[in-house]
C-alpha cells in the first residue's frame, strides 16, 4: 500500500516536465525515505535522478519498497489534468498493476481521480559514488538556461571552463563563436540570484547542448542551479526542490582526443590580434609549419 | 431628433453599455433605432460627454495620414491612443465615436459580435420584410441598384429596441433559414469604397484605404467574410474561391490589418456578402460591378495562391539543393546553410542528385575560375602532382579546378558515401575563412575511409600537411594579409590530422545521434557509473 499526499502538487507537475523529454519511460521507486527516480536517456549519455523525501509529503505511507514503472510521457499527461494549486495524491497497491493520482482544488470542491497502467521495466540503476568535485558552479536557473540555449543556437557542444576568473561558457559553430563568463557575484541582495564559484582547480570540459537545454527545462523548480564538475566525471547539473529533495542531471562529457584543436578554439584574442598584423602574424605561422 | 427621444435612446445606451456589457456601436445603434448612422455617431458622441467616464470609447479616426498624404485612412482607435493616433493624422481628420463599451474586448472581433448578431437577425427575417440593411437605409454610401426607403415605415424596421443583447443573440442561432436576401450593398466592390468621405457614415467596418495598399487589403478582407457568408448561402457559386481565399488570407494574418479584417467578417451581412448574395437572389444587378468584385477576388486569390505554392515548391527546392549542392563560391552564408541543413542520412539519394547539381554548378564555376585566377593554374600543376605522387586516397585532382575546394567537389559524387560529403563540408567551412585558404595549397585534404564502430565504412576528408606547399603559402600571405586566420582555425587540423573533421564533424555525428543516440565523441555515462 502507497499513499503519498503532495500539498504543492505543481511541484511533481513541474518535475514531470523537467524529466519527460529526456527519458520516456522510468522507475519510480518508493522506499521509507522518498520517492525516487533514477533514469537514463536512451543513448545513456545523460541520468536523471530525482528524489523527493518523504518529509515532503503531507502524507506518506509506504509499506514496503515498491518499484513503479511508468510512461513518463503518459503520467505527464495526467498530470496536466490537475491544477497548479491542486493537491495530488499517489496511490497504489501492492501488486497492483496501476497507480492512481488523485488531484483535489484547494477549496475541496472538486476531486479527480486518475488511474493510469504502470509497465515493466527493466531499469539499470547506476551507483552513483559520492565525489569531490573539482569546481562547483552555483548560479540563477534562469540564467543557466539563457545561457545554454543562446549558445545552442550558435553550436552545438557547450565547453565549461572553471577558472579563478568566473565560469566560462564556449561555443563554436559555423556562424562562429561565442563566449559567455559569470563571474562570482556574491553581492546580490537575493542569495537565490547570486553567483557562486567553488574551484579547488580549473576544469575545462565540453558538452552536447542538447542535453544541457534538456536539463534545463527544470528550471522552473528552482531559482538556481549548481554546476559541479570534475575532469573526469560526468557534470552534475543540480535543481533544488522546494526543500524537499532535487532533481540532478548528469551528463558525460564529451571525449577530448584532441588537445590542439580546443586549445585553437580556446583561443581567440590571437586571432583578433593577427588581424591587425597580419604579415608578421603569417610568417611567424609559416615558419612555425615545419614543426608541425 | 426629438430631444425626448433621444434622451430614451441615452439611457438606453446606458443600460446597454453598463449592465449588458454590450458594445454599443454607431451601426449597431443606426440600425436598431432606426435612427440613421450619422444621428447614431451623434447620439454617441452625445452619450461619451454625458456618461462617458467609466466607459471604453473607440473612436474612428479617418483622414489623410501626415507619412502617407495621397492615402485615406480610417483608423478605429481606443480612447486612450487617441492622442497619440492624432498627431498621425493630417490636421483635417474627422473623429467620430465608433462606440461605447464597458471595456476594450481583448479580442477585437467582439466589437464586432453585436452588429453581427443583429444583422444575421435582419438577414433572417422573411425577404418579404423591408428592413434597414435591405434597403440601404442609414448607410452613408449609396447604392444605385437598392433603393432607399429612408422613409419608410420605421415598423417595419428591423428588432425592436427592446429586443437586445441576449434576445438577439438566441434569435441568431437559429441562422440559416434564409440565404441573404436582397442586400443593400454599401460597398460593392473596390472601386466604390475608394472615395469615402469620412462625413458619410462609413458602413464598412473594414479599414479602407485607397492606396495600393488597398489592393492587399481589401481582398483580404473580402475573402475573409467570405467564410461566414459560405456557411449560408452555400449554393453561391463563388464559393469555393472564396473559401480558397479565405484560408490563403488567413494563412497571411498577423498585421492589424487582417485582424480588423477578420473581425469584420463577424458583421458580414452588412456589406461584403452581398457581393454574392446579390447574385443569387437579385439578378438585376448590372453584371460588372459582379465581375469586377470577383475579378479582385480573382486576383487576390490567384496572387495569394501564387504566392502559396511559389514558396512550397521553393521551400522544396530549397531543401533539396541545400542538401546537395556544394557550391563553393564566394557566398559564405549560402553555404553555410548548405552545410548546415545537409543531411548525413541521405547516401543512395545524394550521389544521384549530386551528380547532376553539381555538374551544373561546376561550369559556372569552371567559368568563374578560369576568368579569376591565373594564379591557380600553378596551384593546380603544383597539386596534381602531389596527388599522383600518392595514389593511395588523395583525393583526385582534377586539373580544371583551380582551388581545392573544387577538386574534392568534383571527387565527391564518385565517392558515394555521404560521410565525403560531410567532410567536404567540414573541410569547406574551414576554408571558407578566407580567400587564403583556398588557395593555398600547403595541405591537402586526404580521403580516409575506416570503419566505424558499427560496421559502416566511413570516408572522411581529413587535412595532410604538406611542407612542400610552404613557398606557396608564404607567397600568399605576403598577398593575402588574412592568410593566418584560416592557418590559425586550420592548425588543429594540421596537427591533430583528424581534429578538424572531429569538431565540424560532430554537427554530422549529432545529427547521426539524434536518430541512433550514438555519438562518436560523446562519452557514455555508464563509463562513469557502474550498475548496481
Amino acid at each position: 500500500m502507497l499513499e503519498l499526499r503532495l500539498v504543492q502538487g505543481s511541484l511533481l507537475k513541474k518535475v514531470l516536465e523537467s524529466v519527460k523529454d529526456l527519458v520516456t519511460d522510468a522507475n519510480f521507486d518508493c522506499s521509507a525515505t522518498g520517492f525516487s527516480l533514477q533514469a537514463m536517456d536512451s543513448s545513456h549519455v545523460a541520468l536523471v535522478a530525482l528524489l523527493l523525501r518523504s518529509e515532503g509529503f503531507e502524507h506518506y505511507r509506504c509499506d514496503r519498497n515498491l518499484s513503479m514503472g511508468m510512461n513518463l510521457n503518459n503520467m505527464s499527461k495526467m498530470l496536466k489534468c490537475a491544477g497548479n494549486d491542486d493537491i495530488i495524491t499517489i496511490k497504489a497497491d501492492d501488486g497492483s498493476d496501476t497507480v492512481t493520482f488523485m488531484f483535489e482544488s484547494p477549496t475541496q470542491d472538486k476531486i479527480a481521480d486518475f488511474e493510469m497502467k504502470l509497465m515493466d521495466i527493466d531499469s539499470e540503476h547506476l551507483g552513483i559514488p559520492e565525489a569531490e568535485y573539482h569546481a562547483i558552479v552555483r548560479m540563477p536557473s534562469a540564467e543557466f538556461a539563457r545561457i545554454c540555449k543562446d549558445l545552442s543556437s550558435i553550436g552545438d557542444t557547450v565547453v565549461i571552463s572553471v577558472t579563478k576568473e568566473g565560469v566560462k561558457f564556449s561555443t563554436r559553430g559555423d556562424i562562429g563563436t561565442a563566449n559567455i563568463v559569470c563571474r562570482q557575484n556574491t553581492s546580490v541582495d537575493k542569495p537565490e540570484e547570486s553567483t557562486i564559484i567553488e574551484m579547488n582547480e580549473p576544469v575545462s570540459l565540453t558538452f552536447a547542448l542538447r542535453y544541457m537545454n534538456s536539463f534545463t527545462k527544470a528550471t522552473p523548480l528552482a531559482n538556481s542551479v549548481t554546476i559541479s564538475l570534475s575532469s573526469e566525471l560526468p557534470v552534475v547539473v543540480e535543481y533544488k526542490i522546494a526543500e524537499m529533495g532535487y532533481i540532478r542531471f548528469y551528463l558525460a562529457p564529451k571525449i577530448e582526443d584532441d588537445e590542439e584543436g580546443m586549445q585553437a578554439e580556446a583561443q581567440p584574442p590571437p586571432e583578433k590580434k593577427a588581424k591587425k598584423e597580419p604579415k608578421a602574424e603569417a610568417e611567424a605561422e609559416a615558419k612555425s609549419e615545419p614543426d608541425d | 431628433m426629438a430631444d425626448v427621444e433621444t434622451l430614451g435612446i441615452l439611457e438606453e445606451i446606458q443600460v446597454l453599455v453598463s449592465v449588458k456589457l454590450q458594445v454599443v456601436s454607431y451601426k449597431w445603434l443606426s440600425r436598431n433605432f432606426s435612427v440613421s448612422s450619422n444621428d447614431a455617431k451623434r447620439l454617441l458622441q452625445e452619450f461619451v460627454e454625458k456618461h462617458g467616464s467609466g466607459l471604453e470609447v473607440i473612436y474612428t479616426l479617418s483622414g489623410y495620414l501626415k507619412d502617407s498624404p495621397q492615402i485615406y485612412h480610417i483608423s478605429l482607435v481606443s480612447g486612450l491612443k487617441l492622442a497619440e493616433v492624432k498627431q498621425k493624422f493630417g490636421d483635417s481628420c474627422s473623429v467620430q465615436v465608433y462606440s461605447v463599451q464597458a471595456c476594450i474586448p481583448s479580442d477585437p472581433a467582439a466589437l464586432w459580435n453585436a452588429e453581427f448578431v443583429q444583422a444575421e437577425e435582419l438577414f433572417d427575417q422573411p425577404s418579404t420584410v423591408e428592413n434597414c440593411l435591405r434597403d440601404n437605409r442609414f448607410c452613408g454610401v449609396s447604392n444605385s441598384f437598392v433603393k432607399r426607403n429612408a422613409s419608410g415605415d420605421p415598423g417595419s424596421v428591423a428588432p425592436q429596441p427592446s429586443k437586445t443583447g441576449l434576445g438577439v443573440t438566441a434569435s441568431s442561432k437559429t441562422a440559416g433559414a434564409f440565404p441573404a436576401g436582397v442586400v443593400p450593398q454599401p460597398q460593392p466592390q473596390k472601386g466604390r469604397v475608394q472615395q469615402p468621405s469620412p462625413k458619410l457614415g462609413l458602413q464598412a467596418s473594414t479599414v479602407v484605404s485607397t492606396d495600393d495598399k488597398t489592393g492587399k487589403n481589401a481582398p483580404v478582407v473580402h475573402a475573409e467574410l467570405g467564410k461566414p457568408h459560405t456557411d449560408k448561402a452555400t449554393t453561391v457559386p463563388a464559393d469555393k474561391k472564396k473559401l480558397q481565399n479565405e484560408k490563403t488570407s488567413s494563412g497571411a494574418g498577423g498585421s492589424l490589418a487582417n485582424l480588423w479584417g477578420r473581425a469584420s467578417s463577424k458583421s458580414k451581412p452588412s456589406c461584403p456578402s452581398a457581393e454574392t448574395a446579390t447574385v443569387v437572389t437579385n439578378p438585376i444587378v448590372t453584371a460588372d460591378a459582379q465581375i469586377s468584385a470577383r475579378e479582385a477576388l480573382d486576383a487576390a486569390s490567384s496572387d495569394d495562391d501564387g504566392q502559396y505554392s511559389r514558396k512550397r515548391e521553393s521551400n522544396g527546392e530549397i531543401s533539396r539543393k541545400r542538401r546537395v549542392v556544394f557550391d563553393f563560391s564566394d557566398d559564405e552564408d549560402d553555404n553555410e546553410n548548405v552545410v548546415s541543413l545537409a543531411s548525413p542520412d541521405l547516401p543512395k539519394r545524394q550521389p544521384v542528385l549530386d551528380s547532376t547539381d553539381e555538374t551544373k554548378n561546376l561550369a559556372v564555376e569552371e567559368k568563374k575560375l578560369n576568368f579569376e585566377e591565373k594564379k591557380g593554374e600553378k596551384l593546380e600543376i603544383k597539386k596534381q602532382k602531389t596527388t599522383d605522387s600518392d595514389s593511395r586516397a588523395w583525393l583526385k585532382v582534377d586539373s580544371e579546378a583551380a582551388s581545392k575546394n573544387i577538386n574534392t567537389r568534383i571527387s565527391s559524387p564518385e565517392k558515394i558515401q555521404s560521410h565525403i560529403l560531410e567532410g567536404l563540408e567540414d573541410q569547406h567551412k574551414k576554408n571558407q575563412a578566407s580567400d587564403a585558404a583556398h588557395t593555398s595549397p600547403k595541405r591537402k585534404k586526404v580521403l580516409r575511409t575506416r570503419i566505424d564502430e558499427r560496421g559502416r565504412e566511413v570516408t572522411e576528408v581529413v587535412w595532410d600537411g604538406d611542407a612542400a606547399a610552404n613557398k606557396n603559402t608564404e607567397k600568399n600571405a605576403a598577398a593575402n594579409g588574412v592568410e593566418n586566420r584560416p592557418s590559425a582555425s586550420n592548425k588543429g587540423p594540421a596537427l591533430g590530422s583528424t581534429a578538424p573533421s572531429n569538431t565540424a564533424g560532430k554537427a554530422g555525428n549529432k545529427k547521426m545521434a539524434k536518430g541512433s543516440g550514438k555519438d562518436s565523441k560523446q562519452g557514455n555515462i555508464l563509463s562513469f557509473f557502474k550498475k548496481v
